[in-house]
């Protein structure tokens, strides 16, 4: 820790005096980009970052590659970033469970606010509710009402504390004071396949991940997050007074808090153009991802937001 | 049906795919026997390339890569004790004895052997079986990944040695290792010591070859020869007696490791491990396995390649994957248009018959591949002694770095090999340490989905719900003292 702060120190010291600091991010970026990943391989930002990847290079000129760097729950590749120098040359593909929440619930060795800017929000995931296809619930409230009447007795099955599948259940939990019994699985895999063989009773899935079960009748959605409908037939979490940023996994890149400006700016722009091209779009939609992109600046904004939902959430539920 | 696989298999037998296949296994099989890079890395950054190819083309190509990968990893195994897995680990036991005898050529053989025979007929038997395997997977759920670990776990101790005291000593401070890090169900740091880099646990690679390859280099160098270190000659290729002789071993592990491929997260690790001890308890000398029994290596490698067919199961029939092999093939398969779950087959029955019958295809080229390339693999033991040993050192370090690029897991990879230098000397064997730690946080995350599902009502949860649990835990110390008085009277 010393000795970065040090190399730092001396580095931001060399380039001041030598009068290099605007030159030197002149032709940014005149090397690879490391893109650090804080989960593990194959899990779904490791896919979408292996279609950016592919493709951004196109409007960096410069190889993008992804460094997987999983532990401790999203830290270990965290921190790494944390440390990192803020040049621009190391980044961070992460999601808001790991960006915003962990903070709540436990120590950490950076502070996510102050340690990070967003460069982009790639895209989003939008949580679905599952039941099996032979489930006796066929509405949200038929559910809602059974968790109500037995509390702790209904499974529902999710990917891990305070992950992308815990979240939305705890805040639904919340929201409608309903209580269901929470089984960890490791990963959305074996979490759909505890619902599938009668292991759990529920639970969370990505759209993304659920076409082929439902096409086949295995399973039955009884709502998706958001504003909107995603499916004719299935009300939003809107339409269910579970109001605000609830149930989105969000796909963000963020950079070392003091990145300068016109790398921000360089990186910004070559996020945005990814977003019009046609191959990433194909990728994507093969990959039933949406191309649903927000700017670093107005990311921000969301973060913050989160920042206090989650506070709340924590809050409500451990004490 | 049949006519999908009839239309398949003609559709597998192009000569883009063979040639792919040939280049993802080559590769594979370079990557995985290299220290530190994982067959699983390996996969991540060739996908890309598959989601360019034709779906016939890239992701049996895909597949060349998993199965090179899982060979691979055995030559360092069975060549200078430096398992990179722990599907490798039980290989290494018998295999490394060879190598030290003299037949690192034998061992070579018939770990290739073993493996595509293992994983042939477990691919064969998914492709025929699929749909009952695909029903028998939903009737296993944590209870019962629970009540088999535990299961497994006092196999390996009353199986793992003259002394069952001493591997079960060894086997829970392996467990007490699993323990250290962050509790995988409540998040809590345990036995980290306010340490940030202990908090995402101890990494299995750096312990690997800190236990077993460190402590072979320092033996090696005591040694004191000139030439060959670890081995002066590579010995004759495997004969077809010999072969013939491990056939029921293999058969067995076949079925073992077929067996535990069903069950959602045992995997490569448990199959080989119950392999290895069934063929060390069935055979009539016992004492012979361990120090370089042919027979030991087949048992490891048939069962832990017989647990690749039944793993891809629920991917093509749900679209569930089971582990990060899995996953990284359901992108693959995504990327291409082909969305494995219930309706794949009737679907696209044709192509994904096709993509079942080039497994057995890779597997086959597989033999030629690795029946040419294994004379070069066996000759690097040959080479002198002074240079030999820095360059296993110089591969223990930077694969005990390049897998997670963490200066601390050096710290750990030296650490892990004075701890096997002093068992050593003890004479404790460190395998059930090894085995306790791979196995342990499985296990306490089973047992904590299985406590969590039971809820407020445990008892009848167990009794009316789980009786498939309640028999294995019956089962298991009756299981455990029978084969503890066969090995006792097998070695005495």
């Amino acid at each position: 820790m010393f000795l970065k702060t040090l190399k730092k120190t001396v580095g931001t010291a060399l380039v001041a005096t030598l009068g290099l600091g605007t030159a030197a991010y002149a032709e940014y970026p005149e090397k690879p980009i490391t893109l650090v990943i804080p989960l593990g391989a194959g899990g779904s930002h490791d896919l979408n970052a292996r279609v950016i990847t592919s493709i951004i290079p196109t409007y960096l000129n410069q190889a993008m590659i992804v460094r997987l760097s999983p532990g401790a729950g999203g830290q270990k590749g965290t921190q790494e970033v944390a440390n990192a120098a803020a040049d621009g040359y190391t980044l961070l593909f992460s999601h808001n469970y790991i960006d915003m929440l962990q903070q709540h619930v436990e120590n950490l060795p950076y502070d996510p606010n102050a340690d990070f800017v967003p460069v982009a929000r790639v895209n989003y995931a939008p949580i679905a509710v599952v039941v099996r296809g032979d489930s006796e619930y066929n509405t949200f409230e038929d559910l809602i009402n059974a968790a109500k009447a037995d509390p702790g007795g209904i499974n529902m099955a999710h990917s891990g504390n305070w992950g992308a599948l815990f979240v939305p259940a705890a805040q639904i939990m919340k929201a409608t004071e309903a209580s269901f019994n929470l089984v960890p699985f490791q990963g959305g895999g074996p979490a759909m396949q505890a619902l599938l063989s009668g292991d759990a009773e529920v639970t969370m899935g990505f759209p993304s991940t659920l076409s082929a079960l439902l096409d086949a009748g295995k399973v039955k959605i009884l709502a998706t997050a958001g504003e909107e409908r995603i499916y004719d037939d299935v009300p939003s979490f809107a339409e269910l007074n579970i109001g605000g940023d609830v149930g989105f996994m969000h796909r963000v890149v963020l950079a070392p808090a003091g990145t300068p400006d016109d790398v921000l700016e360089k990186l910004a722009e070559a996020f945005t153009a990814l977003q019009e091209d046609k191959t990433y779009k194909k990728m994507m939609g093969r990959l039933g991802e949406n191309t649903d992109y927000i700017s670093g600046g107005e990311y921000q904004a969301m973060r913050e937001g989160q920042n206090a939902a989650y506070k709340d959430l924590v809050d409500s539920i451990t004490k | 049906m049949i006519e999908h696989f009839a239309e398949g298999a003609l559709m597998a037998f192009r000569l883009d795919t063979i040639l792919m296949i040939i280049v993802g296994l080559f590769s594979g099989m370079l990557v995985g026997a290299l220290p530190g890079f994982t067959t699983l890395m390996a996969m991540a950054i060739l996908l890309p390339l598959s989601f360019f190819l034709d779906p016939l083309v890239g992701i049996p190509f895909l597949l060349g890569v998993y199965k090179g990968g899982i060979f691979g990893g055995s030559i360092p195994a069975i060549l200078v004790s430096m398992p990179g897995t722990g599907a490798a680990v039980a290989t290494s036991i018998d295999g490394y004895k060879l190598t030290q005898k003299g037949e690192s050529r034998k061992a070579l053989d018939m770990a290739l052997y073993a493996s595509v025979i293992g994983d042939t007929f477990s691919d064969v038997f998914t492709i025929l079986m699929i749909f009952p395997i695909a029903l028998l997977v939903m009737q296993f759920g944590p209870p019962e990944l629970f009540a088999v670990l535990l299961m497994s776990l006092v196999i390996i101790v009353v199986t793992s040695g003259s002394n069952p005291l001493k591997g079960l000593v060894m086997m829970l401070f392996g467990l007490w290792l699993a323990q250290i890090g962050t509790d995988p169900m409540g998040g809590v740091e345990r036995f980290t010591f306010g340490i940030f880099d202990l908090k995402s646990g101890i990494p299995l690679l750096p312990m690997l070859m800190g236990v077993f390859a460190l402590p072979e280099i320092v033996y090696a160098v005591m040694r004191n020869e000139k030439v060959g270190g670890f081995a002066k000659l590579v010995g004759a290729r495997l004969s077809m007696a010999e072969f013939k002789r491990c056939i029921p071993t293999i058969r067995r592990s076949t079925f073992i490791g077929t067996a535990i491929g069903i069950v959602p997260g045992l995997g490569q690790v448990v199959a080989a491990m119950m392999g290895y001890s069934a063929a060390k308890n069935a055979s009539s000398h016992p004492e012979t396995f361990g120090q370089g029994e042919v027979e030991g290596v087949a048992a490891a490698e048939a069962a832990n390649n017989a647990v690749n067919g039944p793993t891809l199961v629920p991917l093509l029939t749900l679209g569930i994957p089971g582990d990060n092999v899995t996953a990284i093939l359901l992108g693959a398969f995504v990327a291409q248009g082909l969305r494995p779950g219930p309706q794949l087959f009737e679907e696209q029955g044709a192509i994904v018959f096709a993509i079942l019958v080039a497994m057995v295809l890779a597997n086959l080229m597989f033999i030629v591949i690795g029946y040419l390339s294994i004379p070069f693999f066996a000759r690097i033991v040959t080479i002198k002694t002074g240079l030999l040993v820095p360059i296993v050192i110089m591969f223990a370090f930077a694969g005990a770095y390049v897998f997670r690029s963490d200066t601390t897991d050096i710290l750990m990879l030296v650490g892990f090999g004075l701890f096997g230098l002093l068992a050593r000397a003890a004479k404790f064997d460190v395998m059930p340490m090894v085995m306790g730690f791979i196995l342990g946080g499985p296990l306490e995350y089973a047992f904590g989905q299985t406590v969590a599902m039971a809820g407020n009502s445990p008892i009848s949860f167990m009794f009316t719900e789980r009786l498939g649990m309640l028999a294995v835990l019956i089962a298991t110390p009756l299981i455990g003292y029978a084969l503890w008085r066969r090995m006792k009277t097998a070695t005495n």
